[in-house]
């Protein structure tokens, strides 16, 4: 029998286009007697509904939480187009979902009922203390414009459990994203994947941007809707033009990439990522801003050293990582594509085990922070 | 990077960069504009900062302000942890080794005492005069003397170190109290105290040994602070277990000191006026025996009325317990049972097997030729159904009828698939499948 020699974590991905051939392309990779989650990325391509559907045929009782991408890490690397999935075996990981479907009203009491019923829920089958020996990753519909109030409210009611995730994609359409729980597609949503595991591991975040001496102030913002449409008394666009020296025409996704802005909270810098332009000469954001944050212009540093750097420590202090659960920003990717390092990337993410997605934004301990590689690095089973 | 600065350093990092700051009244009053606007938003940001407001951003920079002061705390929280963790493990280490010691001690000390104890009864059988004889026996006593308080010090300090492991069993009181009772009739009446035993015919479970122990210290204190009337033991039946009561018409406790007589070294005024030779252990050791056998002790005592001394122990059995009933065919009768196996051969057998048990039967080779009624009362499948497996079946089964209960059955043992089906609530049993064991196994899920 196949189980008994399962390790505890599979990867599989599919480049099928139709929903039945690639759920059950995942499934053939992923099954077993022991199979107790699915974790899936999936390109927004995909005729959601038929694959939510064709995913739950396909693993029947087994749990599956996954959301939409802005590109994939599969086992090759990058990809496009594609769906991308995590096995977990029962034997190792004592796995509870929970699915939030009403952002705005997700408040402390609610989170703190959330996290109960999570936890209560893998106490029942815990592997491992729970309060050491568990993580909890997030997925959010990355356009809600509702991530920093429950992820806080979130990291509240976890106390001391870590916690990463990241906000669903849509290949860069801005329009909709998705998380995927109770065998289907929800938007405006989230969900919560707490895991309980007698493995290593180490929640981590990493940036390769380093602080200039500009600053820009916000003088005016529309915080609802992430809108930021002064900065330092002149037009927001004006201002962010000036600074990278380009005409307001040219500002795209890849200037942002290489020209982000961050704000410093101590010793930190925290970007905060630019989404577009408007036509009104402001400019929305991937998260929350305010009148009166100041921001200092970033520089990148080089990308992959700093990415390499990261993983080589981590796995210097658990071991060699059996995987990796990678959430990371969209916009590095593009400055990745934009320096011609894709190769090298990928290369990188193969070697290293890394699965997970594309996002608009990342999750670290209840901040919703932007341009970051941040995730879950799971180590190999003790003796 | 390429630096896009075109101004020449130090600058402001609140100029706009590639603007040049114009000199004239009017570009020096947009300028001014300009800061004054920055002033403003500064000025906001920095009054609204302290309102503990749910603004998004707010809940943002709150996080990290409070992830980093919880980082901090945890990380000093931790260095306190671990020094108290070394702190106590210092101290249980040295009361081990101190426990140790004094149980190596005590035992060493009792090998030339029991040498001198058979010196002196050698010297004692000698032909000697009458008051050298009175000195020997007076010897002799002070040695037994000594031997029994060295042999309660290596008692308590082999209770301390907790190398005494108990070893439990169930056997009639009275084969207990009737010896014990014996032994104090005798002492009681030395002592010219009445003494009452109430024998009892009840089966407990306990070390007989170190019961003894804590019956024989109670004894022996009830009769030591008494100086008349009687001492009484016998027993009370409770639900949770047997009391054995040791009373005296004593001195009593007063209600302050009913706790402190537990610890050790604490002994009551010694009534007889006589040499009092204990130690003031006795109570010391019943307490930690009734702590390592987990029986409750009790104390009822009023100064100048006597104290009842009691221990709670447990019933044991008298008797091997009858096995359960699987002998009888009621429970079963009547129930409806899906049957999947891909054995037509198989099938057949368990439909007779079922049907003696006066079970429906409802049998099939595969899931999807299963005869579904309106429900069943519990699937029996095969774990090797050729494509594919009994917890699919299962799975999928239980999808409809959430509540199913489920007997695996397979072929050859695999520990993975038993906690796969122990994980989900299912029966596992092997192949050839004994009509008992599947019969146990359907009563245990249906009482469930």
């Amino acid at each position: 029998m196949r189980d008994t020699v399962a390790p505890p974590l599979c990867q599989a991905d599919s480049r099928a286009r139709d929903p039945e051939t690639a759920a059950a392309e995942l499934a053939a990779a992923l099954r077993h007697p022991h199979l107790g989650l699915v974790l899936f990325f999936c390109s927004a391509e995909y005729p959601l509904a038929a694959l939510g559907e064709a995913l739950t045929a396909a693993f029947g009782e087994v749990p599956v939480a996954g959301c939409t991408t802005a590109g994939e890490i599969t086992t090759e690397g990058y990809g496009r187009g594609r769906v991308v999935a995590i096995g977990f075996d029962a034997r190792h990981f004592a796995v509870s979902l929970g699915l939030v479907t009403d952002l705005e009203a997700f408040d402390l009491v609610q989170a703190q009922r959330l996290c109960d019923d999570l936890l209560a829920d893998c106490r029942r089958h815990a592997l491992a203390p729970i309060a050491e020996q568990t993580f909890v990753m997030t997925l959010l519909d990355g356009l809600s414009s509702r991530e920093e109030q429950v992820l806080a409210t979130l990291d509240a009611a976890l106390g001391s459990i870590p916690s990463f995730g990241g906000s669903a994609g849509d290949d860069n359409h801005l329009a909709h994203t998705h998380v995927f729980c109770e065998g289907r597609f929800h938007g405006e949503a989230a969900v919560v994947v707490a895991v309980n595991t007698r493995l290593p591991f180490e929640v981590f975040s990493t940036h390769h941007l380093r602080p200039r001496v500009e600053k820009l102030v916000v003088t005016r913002a529309d915080r609802e809707r992430r809108r930021v449409l002064e900065l330092n008394g002149v037009p927001a666009v004006e201002a962010y033009a000036r600074l990278v020296g380009l005409a307001p025409e040219a500002l795209d996704a890849g200037v942002f990439a290489r020209h982000p802005l961050a704000v410093r909270i101590g010793e930190d810098y925290f970007v905060r990522s630019i989404q577009r332009v408007n036509a009104d000469g402001s400019l929305s954001f991937y998260c929350a801003v305010e009148t009166g944050i100041v921001l200092t212009a970033m520089t990148p540093a080089p990308i992959l050293e700093d990415l390499a750097t990261t993983l080589d420590a981590l796995a210097s202090r658990l071991g060699p990582p059996s995987l990796i659960i990678g959430c990371d920003c969209f916009l590095r990717r593009l400055e990745i594509e934009a320096l011609g390092q894709q190769q090298a990337a990928s290369r990188l993410l193969r070697e290293r085990r890394v699965i997970g997605f594309n996002t608009y934004g990342e999750q670290h301990h209840g901040r919703h922070i932007n341009q970051t590689f941040t995730g879950v690095a799971l180590g190999s089973a003790r003796g | 990077m390429v630096d896009i600065s075109t101004r020449p350093s130090p600058a402001s990092p609140l100029d706009l960069p590639g603007v040049e700051p114009g000199q004239s009244q009017a570009a020096l009053a947009e300028e001014n504009a300009r800061l004054r606007r920055i002033c403003a938003a500064l000025i906001e940001r920095v009054e609204s900062s302290a309102q503990p407001g749910t603004a998004p951003y707010a809940a943002f920079e709150h996080t990290v302000v409070l992830a980093e002061q919880v980082r901090e705390r945890t990380e000093t929280l931790r260095h306190t942890l671990e020094a108290l963790r070394e702190a106590k493990a210092e101290a249980e280490a040295a009361n081990l080794s101190k426990s140790k010691f004094l149980a190596a001690v005590s035992h060493d000390l009792l090998q030339p005492l029991n040498a001198a104890r058979l010196f002196s009864s050698a010297l004692e059988s000698q032909d000697l005069g009458e008051e050298p004889r009175r000195l020997v026996r007076h010897i002799g006593r002070s040695l037994q003397d000594v031997e029994t308080l060295l042999g309660t010090l290596v008692d308590i300090s082999r209770l301390d170190a907790g190398v005494l492991t108990p070893d439990r069993g169930s056997f009639a009181v009275g084969e207990l109290l009737d010896v014990l009772a014996e032994e104090h009739r005798q002492l009681a009446a030395a002592e010219g105290l009445d003494f009452h035993y109430v024998p009892s015919r009840a089966v407990i479970d306990s070390d007989l040994t170190l019961l003894a122990r804590v019956v024989r210290n109670l004894l022996g204190n009830a009769i030591r602070y008494t100086t008349s009337g009687r001492v009484l033991l016998g027993c009370r039946r409770r639900a949770e277990g047997l009391e054995i009561w040791v009373v005296d018409s004593g001195s009593g406790i007063a209600e302050d000191q009913q706790r402190t007589i537990f610890e050790e070294f604490r002994r009551g005024p010694a009534e007889r006026g006589r040499l009092d030779r204990g130690l003031g252990l006795g109570l010391a050791i019943v307490e930690r025996i009734a702590g390592l056998l987990d029986h409750p002790l009790g104390l009822v005592s009023r100064p100048g009325r006597g104290s009842r001394f009691s221990i709670r122990i447990p019933y044991g059995r008298a008797y091997p317990a009858p096995p359960p009933e699987v002998g009888a065919e009621a429970p079963l009768r009547g129930l409806t049972a899906w049957v999947i196996d891909n054995d037509p051969e198989i099938c057949i057998g368990m439909r007779a097997l079922l049907e003696g048990w006066g079970c429906d039967a409802v049998t099939a080779t595969g899931v999807d030729d299963l005869e579904r009624g309106e429900r069943a009362d519990l699937l029996i499948v095969d774990y090797h159904l050729g494509e594919t497996d009994g917890l699919a079946v299962a799975a999928r089964l239980r999808r409809e009828w959430p509540e199913l209960p489920v007997i695996l059955i397979t072929a050859y043992h695999d520990a993975e698939l038993k906690a796969a089906a122990r994980a989900r609530g299912y029966g596992y049993l092997l192949k050839p499948v004994k009509p008992l064991r599947l019969k146990m196994a359907m009563l245990g899920l249906r009482r469930r």
